[in-house]
């Protein structure tokens, strides 16, 4: 105890006590020592609240299983907050809030009234955004690992995608926008849309919203799609979209789920499992404007290309039918003539062949004809000679010749007789001479 | 072609889609049927009036729907 205390003011004589004053701002004097001071601190911040532009909160260190065992107050004044926010914010995309793990660099400070408290005068944005990201790639692994990450993503969208079951706060400013785009829409498509009421914000987020998303399934049937919509103005904490339970839920939602929470570079898990993530409310309905539009548009060049076509074809029919008119005179007789012709060229070709055919058979024919005459001349000669020589035979052989050497033949009654015994007397009998004949009686 | 006589409003969209797409290509063809000419184009534009009507609303019915979802701030 050689250490003297020096204390400034004393209230009177009893030197042997302290106001809580006192000690409160020697032990404030105390701690404004370098071991402690401007040293960089991690923890989870709890219970953020601003009041007067001042940040108060309390930073966590828990265990594995989330259980705080060490928690000190953490105090940001307002003339550093502002910057302090800012940097923050630019490099995690979103303000200083609640659930965020931080790393600040305090002082410690020591209030009467409050006690002790760590202020903050900088921050390290690059530990959130770490913390972060590590936490969101947890969700998505453990979403890829049970193979549900791509299953919305998979779904496809209605040919015509107007009937809308929306998630919202009913006063945010994003639906009413999301609802004025959708109405004010110039080719007047018609939407039906329907309001599933749930928190957007802070912790009662997530389940408000699972249980919204749970009435749409029970009558899945009325609707083409969900869109997810809030933004506007609001809290830029995103935090509480950072949830497994509700990022399974969307990626196993039987319609295709649109997201459009936050702004463009804000990034939640859920971007990672909805069928669609736009920037805004305005581009979720603008989304649904262009396809009803393309749709109208498809319409409208079928229903072109149909009038020309059948433009055309009339035209076409018309062009033909005049064109019958003209020549309906002359055809006839075009025709007749053009018969004719064919006639005429059938009868040249018919000849020709005809020529072709049979002159060579009328040679053949000829050639054979003289061949003819000259074989049967000489068969008749040959003949000729052999007739000759046998009529000079005959002639030789004949009864005139035996009759002219002096024999005679002898007949009665027309029978040539051989003996004579075969004559009785009396009978009349005829001889033939070479001359003439004699008729003689026999005595 | 035999052109379709199911009521139009009976269709699904998509089913009246596809049908105007059959009667365009069937138009466009080279043996398309004169005769078929008026009642496909008929028939197409009924088409095409159902779809729009399904996509489109009047801005009367667009104010009432508009009135029926602005949330009242009160």
């Amino acid at each position: 105890m050689s250490r003297k205390l020096s204390v400034e003011e004393t209230d009177g004589g009893d030197s042997k006590s302290m106001t809580i004053s006192q000690l409160c701002t020697l032990l404030q004097k105390l701690v404004k020592v370098p071991q402690v001071t401007d040293v960089w601190v991690v923890g989870e911040l709890s219970d953020f609240t601003l009041r007067g532009g001042h940040c108060y909160a309390d930073l966590v260190e828990k265990d594995d299983d989330g259980k705080p065992v060490a928690k000190i107050p953490l105090r940001i004044w307002n003339y550093m907050f502002n910057a302090i926010n800012a940097k923050f914010e630019r490099g995690t995309g979103q303000p200083i809030a609640t659930g965020l793990k931080v790393k600040v660099c305090v002082a410690p400070s020591i209030h009467k009234l409050y006690g002790l408290s760590v202020i903050a005068n900088d921050i390290d944005p690059a530990y959130t955004m770490g913390d972060l990201l590590r936490r969101r790639k947890e969700i998505i692994d453990r979403l890829t690992r049970e193979g549900i990450i791509d299953l919305n993503r998979q779904l496809a969208w209605p040919d015509v995608p107007v009937r809308l079951a929306v998630i919202s706060s009913p006063f945010a400013a994003g639906y009413g926008d999301f609802l004025n785009q959708l109405y004010n829409n110039e080719a007047h498509i018609r939407f039906t849309v329907k309001l599933f009421e749930a928190m957007m914000q802070g912790e009662r987020a997530c389940p408000t919203i699972i249980a919204a998303l749970d009435r749409i399934a029970a009558e899945a049937d009325q609707w083409d799609g969900v869109v997810i919509i809030r933004g506007g103005g609001a809290s830029l904490d995103l935090q509480c979209f950072e949830n497994y339970d509700l990022a399974a839920t969307v990626a196993q939602f039987p319609l295709p789920v649109m997201i459009g929470i936050g702004h463009e570079r804000d990034i939640t898990v859920l971007d990672y499992v909805a069928n669609r993530r736009v920037k805004t409310p305005t581009a979720a309905a603008e989304w649904f404007i262009k396809r009803g539009e393309s749709l109208l548009n498809r319409l409208n060049s079928i229903g072109s290309a149909l009038l020309q076509r059948a433009t055309d074809m009339m035209a076409a029919e018309k062009e033909q039918l005049s064109y019958f008119e003209g020549v309906i005179s002359v055809f006839p007789i075009n025709a007749v003539r053009h018969a004719d012709q064919k006639l005429f060229n059938s009868a040249g070709l018919l000849s020709n062949i005809t020529a072709r055919r049979i002159i060579p058979a009328a040679e053949k024919i000829n050639s054979i004809e003289s061949q003819l005459a000259v074989a049967a001349r000489g068969v008749i000669m040959a003949n000729s000679d052999r007739l000759t020589s046998a009529e000079r035979l005959l002639n030789a052989l004949s009864p005139q010749s035996v009759l002219a050497r002096g024999y005679s033949v002898t007949r009665a009654a027309g029978r040539i007789m051989t003996s004579a015994a075969d004559v009785a007397p009396g009978t009349e009998i005829t001889t033939q001479l070479a001359s003439g004949e004699i008729v003689s009686i026999v005595k | 072609m035999e052109i379709a006589n199911t009521p139009v409003n009976e269709l699904s969209y998509r089913e009246a889609v596809n049908e105007l797409d059959a009667i365009l290509r069937e138009m466009q063809s080279d043996n398309c049927d004169i005769d078929k000419l008026s009642a496909m184009t008929r028939r197409a534009t009924e088409l095409i009036a159902e779809c729009r009507n399904r996509l489109t609303a009047t801005d009367e019915e667009l104010r009432n729907i508009l009135a029926s979802l602005t949330p009242k701030a009160n």
